[in-house]
């Protein structure tokens, strides 16, 4: 279980103005449960890799569980992003010519760290996400069977924090509706914050807290909002 | 990682087969030449090494080589017969063996030479024996001619539109080991039959042949003036015997062609009275074979010698090298001609090296657009955990694997073609080319490797370096 601490932070890119992101200050506890929205161009996703150190900060600190992850260098926070990261995206990225099982143990034969606990728990974790069948082709699935293979991915090194970046925008109602559930259940389950980006209401107001975006800035925080009320 | 990457091969076969191939074929190209270019060098030198010396009228030497060792046919001038004699009697000479050429039969040309020359140079008989009458003949190893059978030479070859010589049939008595050399494609006869098949005179028969010799134009006077090149300039038989005949029939029996050669323009003229059709001479098959050679037998285009030592062919080489004669050693000359056929054999290496390099470059292009669009699949690999270097690494596999299987095919098809060429050349010279890998074939090999590895190692270094989170949003 992580905790997010967020120091002066400021992401730019070469050629804009102002920042696409700028956070003074932000404190996520362990194990909870964060829903993230604002408009297009917000700077969600950025918020997103920033944190999961995919991308790195211009300046200011990201703090998990105490250490900086803005330090490290590229390797580093991929290593360290490998260990405590479970990560769900709109788009699946699974890899088509693999199984489901075989999707779910890529990264992790990857990085050689795949052992036969981890093979049977990526067996478990599919029949968790309810697919019967992990020997069945990625490509021969449908999106909502896909997004729950994501997501069986994402928890198999039970990952301290679980990011989702819009997860049930491709699918419709019911898929979505089920995959929310899902990855709400599956995180508490396996004890991790959860962060998740999305516009979906039902999914949002499942979750604890809610923080907007607007223009890169925190416009709105239901904590800071619920103790100033 | 292994099964990521053939699942992606499986997904993406038709353009993996096309890289292989294209590969391959461009390897390909670059073994033929270089295995066919080694193996023309072993086999004609394997052809050449029994004999050791040469010598022939003066005139070029590559082209004496050419006709004596290799049979090819072409006029070749020839020289007086009193070489012959001389370096019968010499002590620094083993054997000598006169060659007289001219004739063919079915497509194998005729060899007149001797029974020491056959037994010194060819292991052994696979069937029959030696030719003991002038009527009998040994066929080389590749001549599809059984024991016993027929033959009756034809002046020149068939293509040229040779006539056959009316009255002369010789037996096959033997049938030789094969030698790996166009020797396996010859038909050897006495050296005295080719003589008197041409009407030429030899001792005994000398007298009476010679009113016959003094009206025939076919007869080359021995011994021959000096200098003369016969059949120099004139298009016509490749037979170095019978070039004069040749010019009788082009020139309908006007012998003005010969004046400019300085040759006897009385033989010549003489042809006018002789019979039209192309007999001059013709064989008792049952007479005995001499080959003691005096100083009156004909002129010869080629005598082969195999001198006592080292000393001796260096000597007999530098005796026979000035005026009328012309020396050689085979291997030399060889070595010559294999500097000419360097330099082909440099463009065509360079044109297999430029399609190489081709090919290379055609593969960067391709593997850089397909990491482009491989772009987002990369990244998420990287997002989801898989460390920096198994990026790299699945990336650089990937094309070199294909790169790899395609070297590998292309050495095999390679292999394949040079032997197939050498199949063909082999029928048509009778030279077995010893098509096969040396040690320099697998420093090409890896040095391909290498060059493969560098080139993959383009577009896994972009992969590697391209970021995961800008390859994500695109
Ligand atoms: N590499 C970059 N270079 C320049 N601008 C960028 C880059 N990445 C993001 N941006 C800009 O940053 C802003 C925030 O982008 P971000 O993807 O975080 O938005 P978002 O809130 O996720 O939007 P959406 O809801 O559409 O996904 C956008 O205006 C985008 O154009
Ligand atoms: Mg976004």
């Amino acid at each position: 279980m992580l905790a997010l601490v967020i120091e002066r932070l400021a992401v730019s890119f070469a050629g804009l103005s102002s920042p696409v992101l700028a956070i003074d200050h932000l404190t996520i506890a362990a194990g909870e449960r964060i829903a993230i929205t604002g408009g297009s161009g917000s700077g969600k996703s950025t918020f997103i890799n920033i944190a999961t150190g995919l991308e790195k900060a211009t300046s200011g600190k990201v703090f998990w569980n105490g250490a900086d992850i803005a330090n490290l260098s590229e390797s580093r926070r991929d290593r360290w992003r490998a260990e405590h990261v479970g990560l769900v995206m709109q788009d699946f990225h699974l890899f088509p010519g693999l199984s489901a099982v075989e999707n779910v143990l890529l990264p992790a034969r990857l990085a050689r760290v795949a052992d036969a606990a981890l093979v049977a728990r990526a067996h478990e974790l599919l029949k968790i996400v309810g697919l019967s069948r992990p020997e069945q082709k990625i490509e021969t699935m449908s999106r909502g069977e896909m997004q729950r293979v994501a997501i069986a991915r994402a928890l198999l090194r039970k990952p301290g924090v679980l990011v989702a970046d819009e997860p049930t925008a491709s699918l419709d109602a019911d898929a979505g509706e089920n995959v929310g559930r899902l990855l709400i259940d599956m995180a508490d389950e396996a004890g991790s914050t959860l962060i998740v980006v999305s516009h979906d209401h039902r999914l949002i107001g499942r979750l604890d807290r809610r923080i907007t975006l607007a223009a890169g800035r925190i416009a709105a925080d239901s904590a800071v909002e619920g103790v100033a009320a | 990682m292994i099964r990521f990457i053939l699942a992606d091969l499986r997904r993406l076969w038709a353009g993996a087969v096309v890289v292989v191939l294209l590969v391959a074929l461009a390897v390909a190209l670059g073994v033929t030449v270089t295995l066919q270019e080694r193996a023309l060098r072993l086999g004609s030198a394997r052809a050449a090494d029994k004999f050791d010396l040469v010598i022939g009228a003066a005139g070029s030497e590559t082209q004496l080589v050419l006709s004596s060792i290799f049979l090819q046919p072409s006029p070749l001038p020839l020289m007086s017969g009193e070489v012959l004699a001389k370096l019968s009697k010499d002590k620094r000479v083993t054997w000598v063996a006169p060659v007289g050429f001219g004739d063919s039969f079915a497509g194998y040309p005729l060899v007149g030479t001797t029974r020491a020359l056959i037994s010194s140079t060819v292991s052994g008989f696979s069937e029959g024996r030696m030719f003991d009458k002038e009527g009998e003949a040994v066929v080389g190893a590749a001549v599809k001619l059984p024991v016993g059978a027929e033959i009756k030479p034809m002046h020149g070859t068939a293509q040229i539109g040779g006539e056959t010589h009316a009255g002369v049939v010789y037996h096959v008595a033997g049938r030789l080991q094969p030698t790996g050399t166009p020797w396996d494609r010859a038909i050897l006869v006495p050296i005295q039959a080719v003589w008197h098949v041409h009407g030429l005179g030899h001792k005994e028969h000398d007298q009476e042949e010679s009113g016959h010799t003094a009206s025939t134009p076919a007869v080359v006077p021995a011994p021959l003036p000096a200098g003369h090149y016969h059949g120099d300039g004139h298009d016509h038989g490749p037979s170095p015997l019978l070039g004069n005949r040749e010019v009788h029939t082009a020139d309908n029996g006007h012998g003005h062609a010969h004046e400019a050669s300085g040759s006897a323009p009385d033989a010549a003229h003489a042809a006018e009275d002789h019979d039209e059709h192309d007999h001059h001479g013709s064989i008792d098959a049952d007479a005995a074979i001499d080959e003691d050679f005096t100083a009156t037998a004909p002129g010869l285009p080629a005598v082969l010698v195999k001198p006592k030592t080292i000393a001796d062919a260096y000597k007999l080489r530098q005796e026979y090298r000035s005026g009328n004669t012309l020396a050689v050693f085979p291997g030399e000359v060889l070595t010559n001609l294999y500097a000419t056929m360097g330099d082909a054999k440099l463009v065509l290496s360079a044109v297999a090296a430029g399609s190489q390099g081709l090919v290379a470059a055609a593969l960067v292009l391709v593997t850089v657009t397909h990491i482009g669009q491989r772009r987002r699949q990369i990244g998420a690999l990287r997002a989801f955990g898989a460390p920096r270097l198994s990026v790299f690494a699945i990336v650089w596999l990937e094309l070199f694997l294909l790169v790899a299987i395609g070297i590998g095919l292309g050495f095999l098809i390679g292999l394949v073609a040079a032997q197939m060429i050498a199949e063909v050349f082999t029928t048509q010279s009778g030279i077995v080319l010893p098509v096969g890998f040396a040690r320099e074939d697998i420093r090409s090999a890896l040095l391909l490797l290498g060059a493969s590895a560098m080139l993959a190692s383009v577009p896994a270094l972009l992969a590697y370096r391209q970021s995961p989170a800008a390859a994500l949003r695109a």
